[in-house]
């Protein structure tokens, strides 16, 4: 049974990878069944940019349901869950209507909050799961008002028909349905500071599902923001893709920024998702300001990226997910500092591990390097803008983008060094198990990709292109690949992947040669590793995950703002000796503490104000039914 | 500090010189035959050259050095 639901999965998957292929290469499909849902019917229809989602989701559903099923985790409702997530993911992209599109979406929404609480014993997935509902209903509400205003203003609920009568609406119509769609869309990508839920809910979930969660699904939130910016609305003022702009520079830095001082690992790997939606944003940010400017060229390379990065994404976020599951239900623990010494029990995991976190922290010749490259490219063309105030916000960008990509890169040297290296910290760390054999394979596949991705751009982007064509409604560029280099923007720039991993290859291979030419000796010896000549070595004595986060903490300080406690215990004779010593150094964060903390308060102040309307008097209540009653009538 | 000498001379990669600088690296100095001392660097790890004096003279640290290096172009 297990297996067989994962199974339909994996055909579910392929089959999308199909459909999704054979839109995304141009071809179109529709299918409508007026009767099976009220207000329009089920509506859908296959174009490029829902061909690619609809790919992607397949892509990554394959290798996550075949790790599933060695992952010994699901209960029969959880299989279901994911069936229904999996199916519902599949329908958004292809939504061709406000109801087909809302169904799907709610139904993959639900489906997840029952992942995400699938540990009904634990309390803090309970919690994750509650603020989990409570954000991507919110975010729901946004999306219905802002449909519902199109639906209104232009009599139709199906989107072909907005894209037709977005130049006739009014500009404060378009303004108002943009701000709500973009929220509610970028409440599901996790845009900071929608972004509350997902370090909760991704943890919770069991970790084939956060691999979706992280690798798709917020990225059908992308996928509703590209929608909003370019098609539904047509192309709109200059500060729509200014304010994406804006805010990607701060989901990135600020994402990696918490990854940094984060110690569980499944939660860090939830923060290096907002960061790396921040990195998609700057993307379709860029692309949205050049499209207005009327650079229809540098939009559809900044289009690329950002489809690029949204596809690399997928791949080496839910890599890092199916490793850090096999970690977790190796160890027993989340906690960082309770692991290490992995890379030696679990080879294949900590290969697929360090794939991954060179991919995500932008490592050539591998994929988060090609579209981190040209997602600066796309923002480095700046110089084609007429406006200063533009010419500001594409150098945050590309400052952001800069930091961002050193931050990234120390946070996963900390991820993957804490974890795999070293001595193990902890007992259950010390008899840790290799992952099962399909856990291995979905991994590999994989790790695969990421290479794949990483060492083929010069098919990848010409694939892309189209599609980023398609959104913007303008010719496709000249594809910019010759044999193994890519060229960007006319001669700009150009970049070989394939060149760099060949001489990196060199690089480790060439010494090797050398040495064995001049004929030296290729006796090893193996000793322990030196500790300034201790005699008594433990784990104890290791670097930690708190130390390596601390100096990031100091230079941030005045983001992290910390708050420190110490607690010595000393012996009753003497002070100099102590027994026992706390010392606890957590970071504040600044949204809980400005935004969602005020916002609660002033909510639940406003009920207590609107309890006195309900005094449980029936002669109250009816006075309300008369005064309501007297006013329709005057207003009539 | 045996077992430190030992695990050191271990962790370091061949090619290798041990060069044991003074009289207390050569048998222990002032301190030989104390019940602390388990005598010279030579009796815990091979050496490759003893440089006597405590503390040595300039000349008897060039001439020791030499030696080594005399050993390395024979």
């Amino acid at each position: 049974m297990n297996l067989l639901a994962y199974a339909l999965i994996v055909v579910v998957g392929v089959a999308a990878v199909g459909v999704g292929g054979y839109g995304l290469l141009g071809g179109v499909a529709a299918l409508r069944l007026d009767w099976l849902v009220p207000l329009g019917g089920l509506d859908l229809v296959l174009d490029p940019l829902g061909g690619l989602f609809l790919a992607l989701i397949g892509f990554t559903a394959v290798p996550v349901s075949v790790y599933a099923m060695g992952y010994h985790d699901g209960s029969e409702r959880g299989r279901l869950a994911y069936v229904v997530f999996v199916v519902s993911m599949c329908l958004v992209p292809l939504a061709a209507n406000t109801m087909t599109f809302l169904l799907a979406w709610e139904l993959m929404s639900l489906a997840s909050y029952f992942l995400v609480v699938h540990d009904r014993t634990s309390r803090e997935s309970i919690q994750a799961g509650w603020i989990y509902a409570v954000m991507t209903h919110a975010g729901l509400a946004c999306l219905l008002g802002g449909m519902l205003l199109l639906g209104a203003e232009t009599g139709s609920l199906r989107f072909a028909d907005w894209q037709a009568a977005a130049p006739a609406l009014t500009a404060t119509t378009r303004n108002t349905a943009f701000v709500l769609l973009a929220l509610g869309f970028a409440g599901k990508a996790g845009v900071i500071p929608l972004h509350v839920w997902l370090p909760l809910a991704h943890p919770a979930a069991p970790s084939h599902v956060s691999a979706l969660m992280s690798g798709v699904m917020i990225k059908l939130g992308v996928y509703g923001l590209l929608r909003v910016s370019f098609d539904w609305l047509g192309a709109g003022p200059t500060w729509w893709g200014a304010t994406l702009l804006i805010a990607g520079a701060v989901s990135s830095v600020v994402g990696v920024l918490y990854a940094l001082v984060e110690h569980d690992l499944k939660r860090l790997l939830a923060f290096h998702s907002i960061e790396n939606i921040g990195i998609i944003l700057l993307g379709i940010g860029s692309a949205a300001v050049y499209h207005v400017a009327g650079h229809d060229a540098l939009a559809v390379l900044g289009l690329i990226a950002a489809l690029y990065h949204t596809v690399n994404h997928a791949a080496f976020k839910a890599l890092l997910f199916l490793g850090a599951g096999a970690v977790v239900h190796a160890t027993g623990t989340r906690n960082m500092e309770a692991m290490g010494g992995l890379i030696k029990r679990m080879p294949w995991t900590a290969a697929c591990f360090l794939i991954g976190s060179a991919a995500i922290a932008a490592l050539p010749p591998l994929n988060g390097f090609v579209s981190e490259w040209l997602t600066f490219l796309a923002l480095f063309q700046n110089t084609h803008l007429a406006a200063v105030g533009q010419h500001l916000i594409f150098t945050l960008g590309i400052a952001s983008l800069a930091l961002t990509g050193g931050l990234a890169m120390a946070c996963f040297v900390k991820a993957f060094g804490i974890t795999f290296l070293a001595l193990p910290r902890s007992d259950a760390a010390g008899h840790a198990h290799e992952a099962s054999w399909p856990m291995r394979v979905g991994m590999l596949g994989l790790a695969a990709t990421c290479v794949a991705l990483g060492l083929g751009p010069t098919l990848v982007v010409p694939a892309l292109g189209p599609v980023a064509a398609a959104v913007l409604r303008t010719t496709p560029l000249a594809s910019g690949a010759e044999g193994l280099t890519l060229r960007v923007a006319g001669d700009f720039a150009s970049l070989s992947t394939a060149i760099i991993a060949i001489a990196l290859a060199l690089a480790i291979l060439a010494p090797l040669v050398i040495l064995r030419i001049a004929g030296a000796s290729r006796r090893s010896r193996a000793y322990e590793t030196w500790g300034c000549g201790r005699i008594v070595q433990t784990a104890r004595m290791e670097y930690t995950a708190t130390a390596f986060a601390n100096p990031f903490k100091r230079v941030f300080d005045f983001f992290y703002r910390p708050t420190k406690r110490l607690d010595i215990e000393f012996h009753p004779e003497s002070r100099f000796f102590v027994e026992r010593i706390e010392y606890e150094n957590p970071t504040r964060s600044i949204f809980e503490d400005w935004l969602y903390r005020p916002a609660l308060h002033a909510l639940q102040a406003g009920a207590r104000a609107a309890t006195t309307l309900q005094s449980g008097s029936t002669n109250l209540y009816l006075a309300y039914i008369l005064a309501a009653l007297l006013l329709m009538l005057v207003l009539a | 500090m045996a077992e430190a000498l030992r695990r050191t001379w271990q962790a370091t990669p061949d090619p290798k010189f041990v060069v044991a600088v003074g009289d207390c690296g050569r048998d222990g100095g002032l301190f030989c035959g104390s019940y602390a001392v388990v005598g010279g660097v030579g009796d815990v790890i091979p050496i490759d050259a003893v440089i006597p004096g405590c503390p040595p003279s300039p000349a008897a640290l060039l001439t020791g050095l030499l030696e080594v290096i005399g050993r390395l172009s024979r």
